[in-house]
């Protein structure tokens, strides 16, 4: 009888174990007491030694594989047998456990012995993408059509790396961080190579979630695909801020209390109706002009749980009143902060709206959040030295920067929208009508 | 108002009591029910209230019995047939596959054969491999039945008055192990009509579809997933024919993952049957192929540990769910 | 020794005044003859029409055997229920059948009394109360058990007064071994059924001669009486007789509401089906029974008491021929069922792809009629 070895239980809350390396290979004699693998742990890297003496017939469980406790990883050939013999019969467990990458999730009514090893989670397993298609799950295709989302820049989490729902909400979750995060994407996070850490550095490794990761992948491609450029225009403020103070005074009963960026995006949708490129998507050969305007606001999630960004959609944001949109953001960004966003109030935003003003920034510039071709990054209303009417004078002025895809909108097409912006927000009875 | 709480068996006799004593052409017949009182007990006292020529103690011939009951229901009559365990039924697969099921077919609509055959399905406690038959992987596969499997107490009553009243040929199928359980069961007339799922428990991450003693697995598991973040919904299908799917594929639409629950061993049966119509029905719905939990797929030992584990446990039902939702 | 080979009943009777052999009519006698009649020729076309592939399937010919069905369907009242085996287009007709439907049925046409469903070997008329024509052997038995038991329940339980019902089970030699029929025996006599286990003993069950597959066929009855039911044994070749004797058991049954068996001997001329070469009986075999052909000898009796001649023995033939040749042409003109019926009648309600049920034209014919 071969000898097959599982993989052991090298913590006590250890449920599953990565072989990190293989010390011996197939056809290698073993000792009893050898160390014939390292193992990574929930907790650490350990080694794994042989309790008998053997030739390695089988190696079952490859190197960066995690499978659960008692999963069979290799098969030792005891004195007098003949490692092939045994090569030409693995236990069902181990070939379930090691080969495909992609065991149909156990059928559940397979024997009981069976169940320990069945469910390899494919998650850390190599990913399978061989040169077909890649595996989806029927809703996770259906969802990625609706979100416009390419399944090819997906790597999936599901057996034998299928592409499943999770996957696809994870980037729909990630997809509009778009601004506010444009310098702080340590490049090499996408990078071709990966970093190589140089001890000296006394680095820590920090495991990243799903959405930073998605994160690092979109706005990558978004910034390295979309030939971006920015032009940039200061608004006179004072006329909103006179506007936005009387209203709240007036609504405090109402319990309504509008924030400058409501009146942002407001105006912006407005002025969409004047400038339909901006409401628009570049499609490869043609550009998709949406009749429907629906402006993300970008929500900056807390470090607590997780960080991160999401973009909330207030649909049809060109037909809303004032009061309406900013009830609305208050109550997705607060949602988005306790519990988090449906997938349906995070998608099919065609323009997106990044405002650091609240935190004091003053001017910057964001990344398109694809597949809009304009994203709106607007600093704090700074009160301070303007010239009106050839006088010096004290004003509060905010800077508004485009971000612009410049395959759908020209440098003069993105200057006549901010001249419409403009005049909508230093005039901003125009809002309430 | 406090609630009347009624057992199983207890609920299952006041259908047919209630029954009889509206329609005098409905009758009940089989092993033991008459002097006996039931095998089970659940006619008890029924052959002092009808009679004799009502509740009719038959020899061990249910060939024979469920065959002449078929015959009386072509003229009219609206039998009960209890098998004290379906899994003797087997013995009279020609009369109740061949002759129930089509008559109103092979007639051209002159014969129908409005019928009612029930009894205990499924594994018991360590009855062994000849007792513990789920005839619903067999018999579901043929049409001109329907098959009805309560899980509650109230929908033992409510289903077999259905059963009762209904014109083609109902397989009712009890479960020994829940005929104790009690459940407020209504007074008077109470029918539950076929063809109607119930959600027994909400939830948004998965779909459990079960019938019968199951369903109080799938429950269990429920709880238990709960436990661990994952929030199950739990539909008890309540009869295989006619089969709700609408209120199925609408509970996967939303959670986007299925496990079907179903005692009979899986090739060819309600489970694969459910699954199947599910891929069918909301395939662009599911991150996940259908997971099925079935009875395992050898014949039903004796021994304790082996029968529980045989059986669609609550956590085997876990993995499957853990495996749909790739959290295994 | 098989009785049925000798010959010698098959010459018997037909000698005595026919008072003293029945107490029917002369119009009840002239109607016996033409329903024999009826069935023959309808036999006979039914093969024509078999091997023009107008109907498909298994088809079981009841040439021979006539004298069976029409004597016993008229020994009974047309209440009493009536089921049979597969061979049963005669028992249709007896029980008053229009053979139109009868043979549309076998021609899968709408007009079929089952819809075309069924098809040779289920006929069904409700208004005849005939309930089936079934196919698989013996399995008739419990069900006509549980007819004579509904019977007897409808009119001790429901109505309340003496159970005054038959019912008439027919099965061939060939069903006596099966394990139903031992069930349905048990039954009938333990609960006191009042049904009539019809054994139509042909001789063969299929190819095999009776005495190759039963114990006891020399004496059949045996068989009922290990169940407490009385047996009887009748020469099936002569319908006087037929009816005469069964009238008898008939009565005694529905006055002591009990079970009996008949061993009904008789022979069929033709095959098993319309497949058998029937090479395991010999041709003289065959010469011997169809000298005691039961059309010849009621003919035969009649004009020997002079009821009718040979003219009107003609004319009548002539009058049954018309009959089945226009029922070919009715139901030839029938149409094929519409492809919905494909999903009719499984179940009497209405859900999911099944269509409900309504009810063929031989009950809906007859509802127009009155």
């Amino acid at each position: 009888m071969s000898i097959t070895l599982t993989m052991p239980r090298l913590s006590d809350t250890m449920e599953q174990g990565t072989i990190i390396k293989w010390n011996v290979q197939e056809g290698d004699e073993v000792a009893s007491g050898a160390v014939v693998a390292d193992i990574e742990t929930d907790k650490a890297t350990m080694e794994m030694q042989a309790y008998d003496d053997g030739v390695v017939a089988k190696i079952l469980v490859g190197e960066g594989t995690q499978v659960p406790v008692g999963t069979a990883i290799a098969l030792i050939a005891e004195d007098g047998e003949d490692p092939a013999d045994i090569d030409a019969a693995p236990s069902a467990a181990a070939e379930a456990a090691q080969v495909d990458p992609t065991p149909e999730t156990p059928e559940p009514s397979t024997p009981a012995a069976e169940a320990p090893t069945a469910p390899t989670p494919a998650r850390s397993a190599p990913p399978a993408s061989g040169p077909g298609r890649p595996r989806v799950s029927p809703v996770a295709r259906r969802l990625a059509e609706e979100h416009g989302i390419d399944l090819g820049s997906l790597a999936g989490s599901g057996p034998g790396g299928r592409i499943i729902k999770r996957d696809v909400l994870a980037q729909v979750n990630a997809e509009p961080m778009a601004g506010t995060v444009e310098t702080a994407v340590p490049v090499p996070l996408a990078a071709p190579t990966a970093v190589q850490e140089v001890p000296a550095l006394e680095s820590a490794a920090i495991e990243v979630s799903g959405m930073r990761q998605t994160i690092a992948r979109r706005l990558v491609e978004s910034k390295q695909t979309i030939p971006h450029y920015q032009v940039k225009m200061r608004f006179s403020m004072d006329a909103l801020i006179d506007l936005r103070a009387s209203l709240n005074e007036k609504l405090a009963a109402e319990e309504v209390k509008l924030s400058v960026n409501d009146f942002l995006v407001r105006a912006c949708a407005l002025a969409m109706a004047e400038h339909p490129m901006f409401n628009a998507s570049w499609a490869g050969d043609r550009i998709l002009a949406h009749r429907r305007v629906n402006v993300g606001v970008a929500v900056s999630l807390s470090e607590e749980r997780g960080g991160g960004l999401v973009v909330a959609t207030i649909r049809d944001a060109n037909l809303k009143s004032l009061r309406m949109i900013s009830a609305e953001t208050r109550s997705l960004a607060s949602k988005a902060r306790d519990k988090g966003l449906t997938t349906e109030e995070m998608s099919d935003a065609t323009f997106t709206i990044s405002n650091l003003g609240m935190f004091g920034v003053d001017d910057f510039t964001a990344i398109i959040n694809p597949p809009n071709s304009a994203i709106l990054a607007c600093g704090a209303a700074i009160e301070q030295p303007v010239v009106r009417d050839h006088q010096l004078a004290v004003g509060w002025e905010m800077a508004a920067n485009l971000s612009l895809d410049h395959r759908v909108i020209d440098g003069a097409m993105a200057a006549r929208y901010l001249a419409t912006l403009k005049s909508m927000i230093e005039e901003p009875m125009r809002l309430l009508a | 108002m406090s609630e009347r709480t009624l057992e199983f068996r207890d609920a299952l006799r006041e259908a047919m009591s209630q029954e009889m004593r509206a329609n005098k052409r409905v009758f009940l017949l089989g092993e033991e029910v008459a002097e006996y009182d039931g095998a089970y007990k659940v006619s008890r006292g029924m052959l002092e209230e009808f009679g004799p020529q009502r509740i009719i103690d038959t020899p061990i011939s249910e060939s024979g019995f469920a065959g002449m009951a078929i015959g009386a229901a072509m003229m009219g009559l609206r039998p009960i047939v209890e098998f004290m365990s379906w899994s003797f039924s087997l013995v009279a697969a020609d009369p109740i596959l061949n002759n129930a099921p089509k008559m109103l077919y092979m007639s051209g609509g002159q014969f129908g054969c409005p019928i009612v055959f029930r009894g205990n399905d499924g594994a018991g406690g360590q009855l062994g491999s000849t007792h513990s038959w789920c005839v619903e992987g067999m018999y579901s596969n043929v049409p001109g039945l329907k098959m009805a499997i309560p899980a509650f107490a109230d929908d033992a009553k409510g289903l077999l008055t259905t059963a009762i009243r209904d014109d083609d040929p109902v397989f009712f199928l009890e479960s020994e192990r829940l005929l104790a359980l009690k459940g407020h069961v209504p007074e008077g007339e109470h029918l539950v009509p076929f063809g109607q799922a119930l959600v027994r428990r909400s939830g948004d991450d998965v779909t459990i579809v079960s019938f019968g003693r199951p369903v109080h697995f799938c429950l269990e598991a429920a709880e238990a997933l709960e436990a661990e973040g994952i929030s199950c919904e739990v539909i008890d299908g309540r009869t295989i024919r006619p089969l709700d799917l609408d209120t199925i594929v609408r509970s996967v639409k939303k959670t986007n993952a299925c496990v079907v629950v179903d005692q009979s061993w899986s090739f060819g049966s309600p489970g694969s049957e459910i699954a199947a119509q599910i891929h069918q029905a909301c395939f662009d719905d599911l991150d996940n192929h259908v997971m099925r939990v079935h009875s395992a797929d050898v014949p039903t030992p004796y021994a304790w540990n082996l029968e529980q584990e045989y059986l669609p446990n609550a956590r085997r039902i876990a993995e499957a769910v853990r495996s749909a939702l790739y959290v295994a | 020794m098989s009785s049925l080979s000798d010959p010698a009943h098959a010459t018997t009777g037909g000698r005595r005044p026919l008072a003293d052999r029945t107490s029917a009519t002369p119009d009840e006698l002239l109607d016996w003859l033409r329903q024999m009649l009826l069935i023959r020729e309808f036999e006979v076309r039914t093969m024509q029409a078999y091997q023009d592939k107008k109907i498909g399937g298994f088809c079981h010919i009841y040439i021979g055997q006539e004298a069976v069905a029409v004597g016993c369907t008229a020994a009974v009242q047309h209440a009493d229920p009536i089921v049979t085996a597969y061979r049963d287009h005669g028992h249709a007709l007896a029980r008053g059948m229009d053979p139109k439907y009868c043979m549309a049925e076998m021609f899968g046409k709408i007009g079929g009394c089952a819809k075309g469903k069924g098809g040779s070997m289920h006929m069904f008329d409700k208004p005849n109360n005939l309930y089936g024509g079934h196919g698989i052997v013996g399995a008739q038995t419990p069900l006509g058990t549980g007819l004579a038991f509904a019977t007897k329940y409808i009119d001790e339980v429901i109505e309340g007064g003496k159970s005054r019902h038959v019912a008439l089970c027919f099965l061939g030699d060939g069903a006596v071994n099966q394990g139903a029929f031992y069930e349905a025996k048990n039954l009938a006599g333990l609960f006191h059924i009042p049904v009539i286990f019809i054994v139509e003993n042909n001789g063969y069950s299929m190819g095999t001669a009776i005495h190759r597959g039963t114990t006891m066929s020399h004496r059949l009855i045996s068989k009922g009486e290990a169940f407490g039911i009385d047996g009887y044994e009748i020469e099936g070749m002569d319908v006087i007789d037929v009816q005469r004797e069964m009238k008898a058991v008939a009565d005694k049954c529905r006055e002591t509401s009990r079970p009996a068996m008949v061993d009904m001997k008789t022979y069929r001329f033709k095959g098993h089906s319309m497949s058998d070469p029937r090479k395991y009986r010999t041709r003289e075999e065959e010469e011997v029974w169809e000298a005691g052909d039961p059309i010849t000898r009621l003919r035969d009796a009649l004009i020997e008491e002079g009821l009718i001649d040979d003219a009107a023995f003609k004319a009548l033939n002539r009058e049954v021929k018309l009959q089945v040749r226009s029922s070919i042409e009715w139901a030839d003109a029938s149409p094929e069922p519409d492809i919905t019926e494909l999903f009719t009648d499984v179940y009497v309600e209405k859900f999911g792809p099944y269509l409900g049920t309504s009810m063929p034209q031989i009950v809906t014919d007859q509802e127009n009629d009155r």
